[in-house]
């Protein structure tokens, strides 16, 4: 008896300290790699089982957006191309779970991985000093294509202590080339609405509602939602930003930009805000709201907008891609759906606002890519980035390969076959790499154009635009009198410090927009659903509730950076 | 966490010779070596993982800083704490916290103990399994798909709404989450919704503990069902209530996160954002680590102080009842 008892215990003890060793042994290998950089800067025989430095090699990325796969870039046709001519392959992984907690673990940790995209964490990695300074590659001989891409825009990519630590996304390269799609802000609006009443010109808000109440008035039976709205978690700026829009302002975030005194204002809680909110609440009165929208998530909302019965909301074309989509195959399946489609419309306030939906030439600051000073071989990361701006790599990242994925005509222009853009679905699309070197890495902005005038992009390339069209979408065109959607919309002014939301904050600005987004989350449900008659108090409680923040101190902050962005920009 | 009837014997036992106290302790040691070295990889567990942490608490009397070492950070009294209970958003949270707590606790306890007691009436085997795994098949189902299920049932075309106002008792439809103050009540019920059947599984075991001649003797004295149900079914699982009513009231400031967090909205908050999501809003995403550390201590004190009175009224009540 004794004998079995200590058997057990044996037992249990073994597997105790073999929990125990697998636990510390996993601290020294992810401690490993922290402790080389100072060794390896050479790059060369820093770890054992590489000698040459032109050897494959495996860099870990981690990419701070949830609801992508997880992929070794040399797994993808473009990868694996990639990697005969450099010998890198990068292991990306995504976020699962909170944004927040990740960053704060691996900074907390010092667990970085060799490349990093924090999104919004990323004031948090460069206080911390999780990134390496990039000054000396910027403006450097040895790198001639991030000299060409980057160089231009060296001012603005410097940080407040005078270092740059990020590749930002959306530099422009080459002439400027518009995107003839709506993926930005707008008005949308069922496409049978439209043809039901013979194409008529929106402008005005009332004019849009007015619409849509005439459509529903004739159609008693459809059980039709008139107007929804997305109030989902972080997603709720959709709501938000709605009174900025209608105004003819850009989204510049929680701030709307005087032109000509370059002051930055809030807009909650204004006489804008105020317009916006009193004609959802007469719509609500009507019984035109989707009063669930404040209660409904992401996926509800997602999922209301293929079911039919929804006539109008405002979003980012990007927001609702999900939806869209499936009501565009459905088209391409069926032309009868077609009417079930949305149709972007730049709608404001009054008839001579002008809207400015589109985005304007725009930096954005605070979202890039960074080399963790836990990178093994830094400068073979940067030859390998080097590499990627190559405008022959540029070709390959979005165009893909002659002849597979597009063909060049007689005059030089790129294009594509219909055969090839039909056989482009998601999978293809995964599996080629174009959705692995999309976004996430240096890259020339989408709005850039090659060397010989093509767009770098090829949805932003006016003959894939036009070869994408159904002819539904020829006829509502033509209706309108335009040739793509992005025409029906007024052209961008300039605003070099676009967008405001792109100016890193500190501690006390991200305060103040955590409190305001609660105050919002509180009384904007109740200032739409409310009677009528009882709109002016709720409005004078949330105002009062909002002038309880430090406003002032907010804009003043707003204010300052938006004008260095402008002395930066005018001393360049 | 001494279970009070299980520290009677050994109390008893060590007290009553002070002298040979110690030479006793280790010959009773040593006869229950076996267990003793069991339990050691446990408690070392449980000191690694529970008790070595707390000393991570020091940050809530910094003003943390991410990137820097512990011992560089600046040291500032109790200004977190003074920063949280200056807060009023923060002694709303603790109120709901402790209001969806009670309800989570005395629903949970009479709606468990009622299915467990009727579960046990039942004659029908057949029928008892299947009503026992339909009630316990919700705990599985994680929340992110449940409150989907909740949202779908409760929203204005769902089908509580289609119900009420087929019956006419509503003119116009209800949105349910909507109406703050109806969240504790939509809460209670999908605690009890998810969980009942779960939480019956420990009493009906309690109840097939109990000696059957028990019910014999109270049958021969004349007992109908709901007298041996009251006389002999319920005192018998009596100590199980007991002790997992104080191990509840340990977790009393903890409401849970995931049904506030996914049915909670902007018309709702003041009743459903508890301190779980105080913390996330205002400490972790905001990178303020040190006031999420501060109101995970003010947290754990207050648990630990609930803990401690209500075993020790649990040990004087016991003993009245023994004696």
């Amino acid at each position: 008896m004794v004998r079995r008892w200590l058997v057990a215990m044996t037992a249990v003890v073994m597997v105790f300290a073999l929990v125990l060793a697998a636990c510390s042994g996993k601290k020294e290998s992810s401690s490993q790699p922290s402790a080389s950089p100072s060794a390896s800067t050479g790059g060369q025989s820093s770890s054992s089982d590489q000698s040459g430095s032109r050897d494959k090699v495996t860099f870990r990325m981690f990419v701070a957006v949830q609801g992508e796969k997880d992929v070794n870039t040399n797994e993808t046709v473009i990868g694996k191309i990639l990697e005969e001519q450099t010998g890198v392959n990068f292991r990306i992984e995504h976020l699962v779970g909170d944004l927040q907690t990740k960053i704060g673990t691996m900074v907390a940790g010092k667990d970085y991985p060799d490349v990093l995209v924090p999104d919004d964490g990323i004031e948090t990695v460069i206080k911390a000093g999780g990134f390496i300074d990039l000054t000396p590659y910027i403006d450097n001989d040895k790198y001639p294509n991030i000299k060409k891409v980057y160089g231009p825009y060296k001012n603005l990519m410097t940080w407040d202590d005078g270092k740059i630590y990020i590749f930002p996304f959306s530099v422009v390269v080459n002439d400027y080339i518009g995107d003839p799609n709506i993926n930005q802000g707008a008005f949308w609006i069922q496409r049978r609405v439209l043809e039901w009443a013979n194409f008529p010109k929106i402008k005005t808000v009332d004019q849009y509602f007015q619409l849509i109440e005439d459509f529903i008035n004739a159609h008693p039976n459809e059980d039709l939602i008139g107007f929804i709205t997305l109030t989902d978690g972080w997603r709720f700026f959709a709501t938000t930003n709605v009174p900025n829009h209608l105004a003819g302002y850009p989204n510049d975030g929680e701030v709307m930009v005087d032109m000509n005194t370059f002051e930055a204002r809030i807009y909650a809680g204004t006489e804008w805000d105020k317009r916006w909110w009193q004609k959802l609440n007469e719509l609500n009165a009507k019984g035109l709201f989707y009063k669930a929208s404040f209660t409904d998530n992401y996926d509800q909302y997602i999922a209301n907008l293929t079911s039919h019965k929804v006539l109008g909301f405002f979003d980012y074309g990007w927001q609702v891609g999900n939806a869209t989509a499936v009501l565009n195959d459905a088209a391409r399946a069926d032309p009868s759906q077609d009417g079930y489609r949305y149709f972007p419309l730049p709608v404001v306030f009054d008839e001579n606002i002008k809207d400015q939906y589109l985005d304007p030439i725009g930096y954005v600051a605070n979202r890039g890519f960074g080399i963790t000073v836990n990178a093994k071989d830094p400068e073979r990361i940067i030859e390998f980035i080097d590499h990627l701006l190559k405008e022959e790599t540029q070709i390959l990242l979005n165009w893909g390969i002659e002849g597979e994925t597009y063909i060049r005509d007689s005059n030089g222009r790129l294009t594509r076959t219909q055969e090839m853009i039909d056989k482009m679905d998601q999978k293809f699309l995964e599996e080629y790499g174009f959705t692995v070197f999309d976004w996430d890495w240096p890259h020339w902005g989408s709005n850039s154009t090659l060397s010989d005038g093509n767009a770098v992009i090829p949805g932003m390339q006016p003959e894939v635009f036009q070869l994408s069209l159904t002819d539904a979408d020829k006829k509502f065109l033509s209706a309108y009198g335009v040739k793509s959607y992005a025409e029906l919309f007024a052209d961008p002014d300039p605003r070099p410090w676009f967008p405001a939301w792109g100016i890193p904050r500190d501690e006390e600005r991200q305060l103040f927009e955590a409190l305001k987004g609660d105050v919002q989350r509180e009384y904007l449900p109740k200032l739409v659903l409310s009677k009528p008659e009882e709109f002016e108090s709720i409005w004078n409680q949330y105002v009062s509730a909002l002038n309880r923040l430090d406003i002032a101190g907010y804009e003043k902050w707003y204010t300052e950076k938006v004008q260095a962005v402008m002395a930066k920009a005018q001393g360049q | 966490m001494e279970h009070p009837l299980m520290l009677k014997p050994t109390s008893a036992a060590t007290v009553d010779t002070k002298t040979g106290g110690l030479k006793r302790f280790f010959r009773l040691l040593w006869k229950q070596r076996a267990l003793v070295l069991m339990s050691v990889p446990f408690v070392l567990w449980l000191f690694l993982f529970r008790y070595v942490p707390l000393w991570g608490w020091i940050i809530s009397f910094q003003d943390y800083q991410l990137g820097k070492g512990l011992w560089d950070q600046e040291w500032v009294g109790f200004k977190q704490f003074e920063a949280l209970f200056n807060e009023p958003r923060f002694w709303r949270a603790l109120r709901n916290t402790i209001v969806m707590s009670f309800i989570n606790l005395v629903l949970g306890f009479t709606t468990a103990i009622t299915l467990a007691l009727l579960l046990n009436e039942l004659r029908q085997i057949v029928f008892k399994r299947v009503v026992q795994t339909i009630s316990y098949l919700p705990h599985f189902i994680s929340w992110v798909v449940a409150a989907g299920i909740i949202q779908v049932t409760l929203a204005p075309d769902g089908i509580v709404n289609e119900l009420l106002l087929r019956l006419g008792l509503i003119k116009d439809e209800l949105l349910f989450l909507g109406i703050g103050e109806w969240f504790w009540g939509i809460y209670g019920v999908s605690i009890v919704w998810k969980d009942v059947g779960w939480n019956a599984i420990i009493y009906l075991a309690a109840i097939a503990m109990i000696d059957p001649s028990l019910y014999e003797a109270a049958e021969m004295d004349g007992a109908n069902r709901f007298r041996k149900m009251w006389h002999v079914t319920l005192p018998g699982i009596r100590p199980v209530i007991v002790v997992l009513l104080i191990l509840n009231i340990g977790y009393l400031l903890e409401s849970g996160f995931e049904p506030q967090f996914l049915l909670g909205n902007g018309m709702n908050m003041r009743y459903s954002e508890n301190i779980d999501i105080f913390v996330l809003k205002y400490g972790i995403q905001l990178f303020n680590f040190s006031l999420a550390v501060a109101a995970g201590m003010f947290r754990t004190v207050v648990s630990v102080i609930l803990l401690v009175i209500a075993n020790s009224i649990a040990r004087r009540l016991n003993e009245t009842r023994l004696y």
